[in-house]
């Protein structure tokens, strides 16, 4: 009797303590899907604030998400972590959308991350650099170009509106070389990137004046998206709830981190140490993409056709793709909070 | 009977049987291209076997068809490559020779000096291609600088070794027999150190693409091989980056047979025990002198 009052507690007990177990484990397995996010650079900066604050408030865990960050071994390699599923959302420029799609790779922008280009020309203090003086002041000049997709896309509508062949101006490419250190060095007369990351490096440059700057969309080039989110079409097909959840979380940290830049920049410097960048460097770069996450209506994240049609016929025009598909093989809005 | 000892006949299995042309080609040629041609249907086999896609990985053919459909946009591409190579490996090469001579010769200037060409090798050379396009410019120079920068060390370091483990017996032979020192320098120490100067520049010849190809990334003022490939790379065409990269690859490969070639020119006394007479009416090479 004893014996049998003995095996039936210690059935209860190991009943009741297995399923504790597995009722835990089936929680934290229903209540958290862990993913990986690939940026588009190899090491971290402040364009990755939205995901770190989402990160730090608890915005992704709130939707059940664990996100984790991943670093491309180079600027081209978020596509081919997407296709292989190393990643499952990325961060790419549209242009390199552009040339995925016509590679074939079966990638899919599901948000923009910047509604209108801040791609610019930089001259040094003291230049002039406007539409009207365009042609004298690029005719025979160095350019310095990184040759990305979306520099070599931009500055043949620049080109274009200077009425000038790519023969008559001298174009310096250094993709692992700082535009900045080059046009300060005298090196090129005249360099290439977004406004966003430039003018924070050449005030940390130490050097007096303020950089002359030119918009590209001021002299032709078009005023399109320059950065998306993006995944394969097959995770959207079957991961869409995780899609929106990642979106919807992405999407309340970065109205918070523009309503609060200084928060925001301490939350990356804080989460990236070591990303060797100076906390008043993302703070500036920052608060230099705030203008640009909004469009005209103040929305974040909607896609229109016209802005991927526009992308399409640049890169056909510059042959960088071979076929100018129909705008929603690029994107889709159904994904958005 | 004189004093001359005639050498022992060689036994049958001792002597050299002459290789046929056929064997020794098969052997020398066929072997590396059969373990190429190897490596290539295991490419084939994995990207076909695992589906892989095109703008990850390409099949052996597609990466071939990509340099041979644009070779005319290619060739001069390579030419630039091959210029860069050459002129950055004749200068490493010089330089290391002189420094490795000059350096054994005073071994107080050796003793102020190795640390800092040590020093040099620690510097990561992608560190050191920015600040040499800085000084130097997007020409052709940084990236010859940069080449000999990689060549100049194991030249170096060998020619030193060399000349460092010179027999001494017959440096003393040469004293006793009044040879001047150039002559000594000329006539026993440059053939001694030979073997590891050559091993230096096969090292060099090995690294000398690596060298141009990253100083062709860290600038180029017009359009090089290493760009191209990077275009390819930021436009998903993968075929041309594994095309590319073959490209490159045949370069060093085929510069380090020059340099190999160039040993077996320089130093015939690796390959015969008997050195060449030249004298008119000689019968064979290996018969022995009287």
């Amino acid at each position: 009797m004893r014996l049998r009052r003995i095996t039936t507690l210690a059935s209860a007990g190991a009943l009741a303590v297995s399923s504790l177990v597995l009722v835990a484990g089936g929680v934290s397995s229903a209540a958290t899907t862990t993913i990986t996010f690939a940026y588009d650079f190899p090491g971290p900066d402040f364009e990755l604030t939205p995901v770190v604050v989402a990160q730090d408030l608890g915005y992704f865990k709130a939707v059940g998400l664990n996100v984790n960050v991943s670093f491309p071994p180079d600027t081209s390699s978020t596509t081919k972590l997407l296709t292989t599923n190393s990643a499952q959302i990325g961060f790419l420029t549209t242009t390199d959308m552009g040339v995925a799609v016509n590679a074939g790779a079966p990638v899919l922008s599901v948000a923009n991350y910047s509604m209108r280009n801040n791609w610019a020309l930089f001259a040094k203090p003291g230049t002039k650099l406007t539409p009207g003086n365009l042609t004298a002041a690029l005719k025979g000049k160095r350019i310095f170009s990184y040759g990305d997709t979306w520099t070599e896309s931009m500055l043949p509508f620049v080109l274009r509106y200077a009425k000038l062949k790519a023969s008559q101006v001298k174009i310096v490419t250094a993709p692992t070389g700082n535009d900045l250190t080059d046009l300060l060095a005298g090196k090129v007369d005249i360099s290439t990137s977004t406004t966003n990351y430039e003018i924070p490096g050449f005030q940390g440059s130490g050097t007096k004046g303020t950089e002359v700057q030119l918009l590209g969309t001021k002299v032709g080039a078009p005023d399109i998206p320059v950065w998306v989110y993006a995944v394969t079409r097959s995770y959207a097909a079957s991961h869409g709830a995780t899609v929106k959840a990642f979106l919807a979380a992405v999407k309340k940290a970065t109205v918070w981190a523009a309503a609060n830049p200084v928060k925001a920049a301490a939350d990356f410097s804080k989460a990236y140490p070591k990303s060797g960048y100076t906390n008043a460097y993302n703070l500036e770069g920052w608060r230099l993409t705030i203008p640009f996450l909004t469009n005209a209506h103040h929305q974040y994240f909607v896609q229109t056709s016209a802005q991927w049609s526009t992308l399409a016929n640049a890169l056909k025009s510059i042959h960088l793709i071979n076929t100018v598909p129909t705008p929603t093989t690029y994107y889709t809005n159904r994904f958005l909070p | 009977m004189s004093g001359f000892v005639r050498p022992a006949a060689p036994r049958r299995r001792d002597r050299a049987t002459p290789e046929s042309v056929t064997r020794k080609v098969a052997r020398n040629v066929g072997v590396p291209l059969l373990s190429i041609v190897l490596l290539l249907a295991l490419w084939q086999g994995i990207v076909v076997y695992f589906h892989v896609a095109p703008y990850i990985a390409p099949r052996p053919r597609q990466a071939v068809l990509a340099v041979t459909q644009n070779w005319s946009t290619l060739w001069p591409l390579v030419l630039g490559t091959i210029r860069e190579t050459v002129y950055g490996f004749i200068a490493g090469a010089a330089l290391g020779i002189g420094l490795g001579v000059i350096m054994a010769k005073v071994p107080v200037l050796q003793r102020l000096v190795y640390p800092v060409l040590v020093l040099s090798q620690a510097v990561p050379i992608i560190a050191l291609a920015a600040p040499l396009v800085l000084i130097l410019g997007f020409s052709v120079t940084p990236k010859v600088v940069i080449v000999a920068w990689i060549v100049f060390f194991p030249v170096t370091v060998n020619v030193l070794d060399g000349l460092s483990h010179v027999d001494q017996d017959l440096v003393n032979l040469a004293r006793v027999y009044g040879a001047p020192r150039w002559r000594t320098f000329i006539q026993i120490e440059i053939p001694a150190t030979a073997t590891p100067l050559f091993s230096g520049l096969k090292i060099g010849a090995t690294y000398a693409v690596t060298g141009a190809i990253i100083g062709e990334l860290a600038a180029s003022d017009g359009s090089s091989l290493a760009l191209y490939q990077e275009h390819a790379n930021t436009n998903l065409n993968t075929a041309a980056v594994y095309g590319t990269t073959m490209l490159m690859t045949v370069i060093g490969i085929s510069w380090f047979l020059l340099v190999v070639g160039a040993e077996v020119f320089a130093t015939p006394w690796q390959r015969r025990t008997v050195a060449r007479r030249w004298r008119r009416g000689d019968r064979s090479e290996d018969e022995p002198a009287r």
